[in-house]
């Protein structure tokens, strides 16, 4: 990695204007589809093919508290080892050169392998054209020296985005001036991620927000033990075979006074 | 044809054994050129490797066919181990990988084709079921799906490197194998060593077929 980038989402400074949902749709050119009003302010209600990133409208009720609304940018946390990436057949997923997670859907298959690996429930696939969508930080923005336009278009400062370590040391800060329960969240899951939050809540508060994100078991098992095991035993087999042949010799039918010639194949 | 031969196999069980054998391995070479992104390239001479996830996925209804007519078939013979015969050829290993004076004698079929017939029909059920529902993981639970695609590559596994066993066995490893799998007659000197019972059962049951010589009774399959 030559420039990870680290792209920190404040949510205690986010007021909901949805002003990234709306430039990140005009920049990617993603169509907006009609939706239902389901009583609550968010909208649409996840994350869809067409939407990459949404506010997430929480009405929180602590107990012993006052009722207060968490606002909070949903989409992909570009993962440092990202579990969709691992699983991609077909290298349409993949890390740049920034330590984000890229997507080429030319090379997508539609097999939607990502989108049941992926710990924070990203990916969205779009039936019309067997493609899978999600965030890729604005790859060619960034290439241009250029904001993502979520965090362009950001009025309030709660989207920023420059160096890694000094993200992470921005954030910590802010933390501490929070206090309470204030958090630091994603640069201690999957190897760190390339979108950290600043939460102003536990994360176990937050709405789809996994406690503690991972690649899962399965995914590890699958990929970095019967992947390549597939290949070991065949490989193992066909020594094997050949060591058979060689030291114990093949089973050949019992010769009968020349009754039957030798069998041969 | 040469006269003594004997039938090992009729058209039918050939037909269903080579059906099942190419949708296998057109199953296993696709899925190896989804799974390996060094070997992605297995998609191209398709149109890429979409193209690729569906001839996988269309030969899987071939493999599935294939499958349920080799367990209604082979069920009877190979699915089921008889005691304590089976066991006297486990221990032995069937005379494969020790030197055995006398190998205990076996039927159709030894334990060893046995091992390996429900290893591809238990196998072959569960590549099925979670191939199934890879193809539609958004209708179900992500952690079910994710066990899914766990057990497809544990499959394959086993699958592929059986392959190579049963290759070797039935050709290089045990000659005169092959012709049951091809012409389905073998000779007798062949059935004499690989399946003794079985030729005596034939004989004393009138169902041996000898190439060149009438049929003492008709017997189907």
């Amino acid at each position: 990695m030559k420039t990870e980038f680290v792209k920190l989402i404040d949510v205690t400074l986010c007021t909901a204007c949805r002003g990234c949902q709306v430039a990140c749709k005009q920049w990617n050119e993603m169509p907006g589809l009609r939706t239902k009003q389901q009583g609550s302010y968010q909208n649409p209600p996840d994350l869809q093919w067409n939407t990459w990133t949404l506010i997430r409208f929480q009405e929180y009720a602590p107990k012993d508290g006052e009722f207060k609304w968490l606002f909070r940018k949903d989409g992909c946390m570009h993962c440092t080892d990202a579990a969709c990436v691992k699983v991609c057949p077909s290298g349409a997923l993949y890390h740049t050169e920034y330590g984000t997670v890229g997507i080429n859907q030319a090379k997508c298959i539609g097999c939607k392998y990502c989108i049941s690996a992926c710990p924070f429930d990203v990916p969205r696939y779009n039936p019309e054209t067997d493609k899978v969508y999600k965030c890729d930080l604005c790859y060619t923005r960034l290439q241009g020296d250029q904001q993502p336009a979520c965090v362009k278009s950001c009025p309030t400062g709660a989207l920023t985005i420059g160096l890694k370590d000094v993200m992470i040391k921005k954030a910590y800060a802010r933390v501490k001036e929070l206090g309470g329960d204030a958090n630091v969240y994603g640069d201690k899951f999957v190897d760190g991620t390339h979108v950290i939050y600043v939460l102003g809540e536990k994360p176990e508060v937050y709405e789809h927000l996994p406690k503690s994100p991972s690649v899962p078991v399965t995914t590890m098992l699958w990929k970095d033990i019967l992947k390549p095991l597939s290949l070991l035993s065949a490989g193992g087999v066909i020594a094997g075979s050949f060591l058979h042949y060689i030291i114990h010799g093949p089973k050949l039918p019992d010769e009968e006074q020349g009754q039957e010639p030798k069998g041969g194949e | 044809m040469r006269k003594g031969l004997i039938q090992a196999t009729d058209s039918f069980e050939r037909i269903v054994h080579w059906c099942l054998a190419v949708s296998c391995l057109i199953l296993c070479f696709s899925g190896l050129g989804i799974m390996f992104h060094s070997l992605n390239f297995l998609g191209e001479p398709f149109g890429g490797l979409k193209s690729l996830k569906y001839i996988h996925n269309f030969t899987a209804l071939f493999f599935i066919l294939s499958l349920f007519f080799s367990v209604r078939m082979w069920w009877k013979e190979a699915g089921i181990f008889v005691f304590p015969e089976d066991l006297d050829w486990i221990k032995s290993a069937g005379g494969y990988l020790w030197h055995v004076d006398k190998v205990p004698e076996v039927g159709k079929y030894n334990p060893g084709q046995k091992m390996f017939f429900l290893v591809v029909a238990l196998g072959g059920a569960a590549m099925v079921l979670s191939g199934l529902i890879m193809l539609f993981p958004l209708s179900i639970p992500a952690a079910l799906v994710r066990l899914m695609y766990l057990i497809h590559a544990a499959g394959f596994v086993a699958i592929f490197a059986f392959f190579f066993i049963h290759l070797y066995l039935g050709t290089v490893g045990s000659p005169g194998s092959l012709p049951a799998m091809t012409t389905g007659w073998v000779t007798r000197a062949w059935l004499k060593k690989q399946h003794p019972k079985w030729l005596k059962e034939m004989e004393e049951h009138g169902t041996l077929v000898v190439y060149g010589e009438e049929k003492s009774s008709s017997h189907g399959h």
